[in-house]
């Protein structure tokens, strides 16, 4: 007997409303249907019909975890379009945001798998140490989530030096504690157990249906835009691509944690190395007609804005494409011959941000009609229960 | 290898099937490419210059005409493929042979400018409601989004 599931369309893992249908076969999903747009905002229309400083301001609102990634995206382009050099300060300091900005995103989401595991102590503790990263965020920019940091032609907000000495030490203290996460595997074999080997997603599928960021590097593929098309300030900067090959959400888990720490290495080679001068040019209102592609590595993945000016203060077009988009047809794959169970621990991993603790699941019986709804408790307890009957993975090792 | 090294092989390679070939910026280079000849050209970009991550679809409204951009990343350079299909008859062939990953992006296009992308393997709307009305495609700059003219009950005193 065949069941469909519904997710969504409210699901509140996603910023973004989406509805995946699941035809499940007992407990094991034989086929995942998407189906998208039900908070289709209209942006892209929109920002034509803006000026390009007042786009910077839309931009940041596509996305409250990587806002600075889509302005930072769409600023460099923008420069790039009115034939601007910013200066090396505003650029440092800038990127030095973006790095800030992916330490917080990877703390909260490898909070996020620790409870969807049922390891809501690793839950507490990220969380707990993201706070120190959110803070300094506050301290640069007076905000915690819509930083406003970017311009046309630099930065809104200079550093000084006490700022500096606060960010260095915060970074101190993460790194001691990032190292204990990567301790954290080897103390709690459950918990890789429950991770290892769940949503499987080869190199071969993870290369043709395009996937990006940490979920293409967990399956082996050593793509990123930092260091492949290296922008800005990457070029001068010390740092490795962390990569996984297990291919699953163990994987994604290592990915991330490697990340950090190599975020903390450039967070401190950029204050040590930060220029003296100024941190903003003046940018003109208009560029000239011309086009530009402008790439940028987002804590999720390749963020990707295609900008086309056409001599006016207008763009002629702005296409964004966001990360999580182009990991949708890999997450089908994903859930796959998966169970159920492994529903909120996959789904998690291509990094949406869960901001709701609660939601609804309708099991829809298809010959009776009959609709059962289940919360995500139950999900979670049934989640429990598989692992108590599964026996545990006694291959699966911690990497570190 | 450099820009100009990757241009001249395209070049040989694509032959007279290369319209033209730009270079506005470092690590950039757009190709443009009839309709009928762009599946060719992107097996070739995929087979021999590693253009097998496809970033995204882009489309643009050029009056008389629709551009399309296909915007593949390979690790030495950003290549992007340009074709152009007519307003009149919007039809363009399906990569999803080639990129299996370009399905979403494919279908985001034929909901926001119109265009028919022929052998696509699902084609339902992405975006746009179940009960968008039909004929409306809201990236095409003719449209213009008119708000229903707000009904208070009882009228404004």
């Amino acid at each position: 007997m065949k069941f469909q599931i519904p997710i969504g369309p409210q699901h509140p893992a996603l910023k973004e409303p989406i509805s995946l249908r699941m035809t499940v076969e007992g407990e094991v999903i034989r086929d995942v249907d998407i189906r998208l747009g039900y908070n289709h905002r209209g942006l892209e229309k929109l920002a034509e019909e803006r000026s390009f400083i007042q786009n910077i301001y839309l931009t940041e609102r596509i996305c409250g975890i990587c806002s600075h990634s889509h302005t930072t995206c769409f600023v460099q382009g923008v420069e790039k379009l009115m034939e601007l050099a910013p200066p090396r300060r505003g650029m440092y300091i800038r990127y030095l945001v973006s790095e800030l900005e992916r330490v917080h995103s990877h703390l909260l989401w490898l909070g996020v798998a620790g409870h969807e595991a049922g390891f809501d102590s690793f839950f507490m503790y990220t969380w707990r140490d993201r706070e120190v990263v959110m803070d300094l965020l506050e301290l640069i920019s007076g905000n915690r989530v819509h930083y406003a940091m970017n311009t046309v032609g630099g930065v809104r907000r200079d550093l000084d030096e006490g700022q500096k000495a606060k960010i260095l030490e915060g970074i101190a203290v993460l790194r001691k504690r990032s190292e204990y996460y990567f301790k954290i595997g080897a103390n709690e074999p459950s918990f890789v157990a429950r991770i290892a080997g769940v949503g499987l997603l080869t190199k071969e599928q993870a290369v043709s249906l395009c996937a990006v960021g940490p979920t293409a590097r967990a399956s082996s593929i050593t793509r990123d835009v930092r260091k492949e098309d290296p922008y800005a300030v990457y070029d001068e900067m010390d740092f490795e691509v962390g990569t996984a090959d297990s291919c699953d959400v163990l994987g994604r888990v290592v990915v991330r944690v490697k990340e950090l720490l190599e975020s903390y290495k450039i967070i401190e080679q950029i204050v040590r190395k930060l220029p003296e001068g100024p941190i903003v040019v003046k940018a003109p209102r208009k560029a000239k007609p011309n086009e530009v592609v402008s790439r940028y590595e987002a804590p999720r993945g390749e963020n990707i804005h295609y900008i086309k000016s056409n001599g006016s203060e207008k763009p002629e077009r702005l296409k964004v494409r966001a990360p999580t988009l182009a990991n949708y047809p890999a997450t089908i794959e994903m859930l796959r011959n998966g169970f159920i169970a492994d529903i909120p621990l996959i789904f998690a991993a291509i990094d949406p941000c869960i901001c709701c603790a609660e939601r609804t699941v309708t099991l829809v019986n298809y010959r009776s009609g009959e609709e059962t709804t289940v919360r995500l408790s139950d999900l979670r307890r049934r989640a429990a229960e598989r692992q108590k009957n599964a026996p545990p993975k006694r291959n699966a090792v911690w990497p570190f | 290898m450099s820009d100009a090294d990757i241009i001249q092989r395209i070049q040989q390679d694509l032959g007279g099937r290369a319209i033209e070939v730009t270079n506005p910026d470092r690590r950039r280079i757009f190709v443009k490419v009839n309709p009928a000849e762009l599946l060719s050209a992107v097996t070739l970009l995929r087979d021999k210059y590693d253009c097998r991550y496809l970033a995204t679809i882009s489309g643009l409204d050029k009056g008389e005409t629709f551009e399309i951009l296909y915007h593949f990343a390979s690790p030495a350079a950003n290549i992007n493929v340009r074709t152009e299909v007519p307003r009149a008859s919007p039809h363009v062939e399906s990569i999803t042979p080639v990129i299996p990953g370009a399905v979403l992006y494919e279908r985001e296009l034929q909901d926001m400018f119109g265009l028919v992308i022929d052998h696509i393997p699902d084609p339902r709307p992405l975006v746009v409601p179940d009960d968008w009305p039909a004929g409306n495609y809201p990236l095409r700059k003719d449209w213009k989004y008119e708000r229903p003219e707000e009904i208070i009950p009882g009228g404004k005193s």
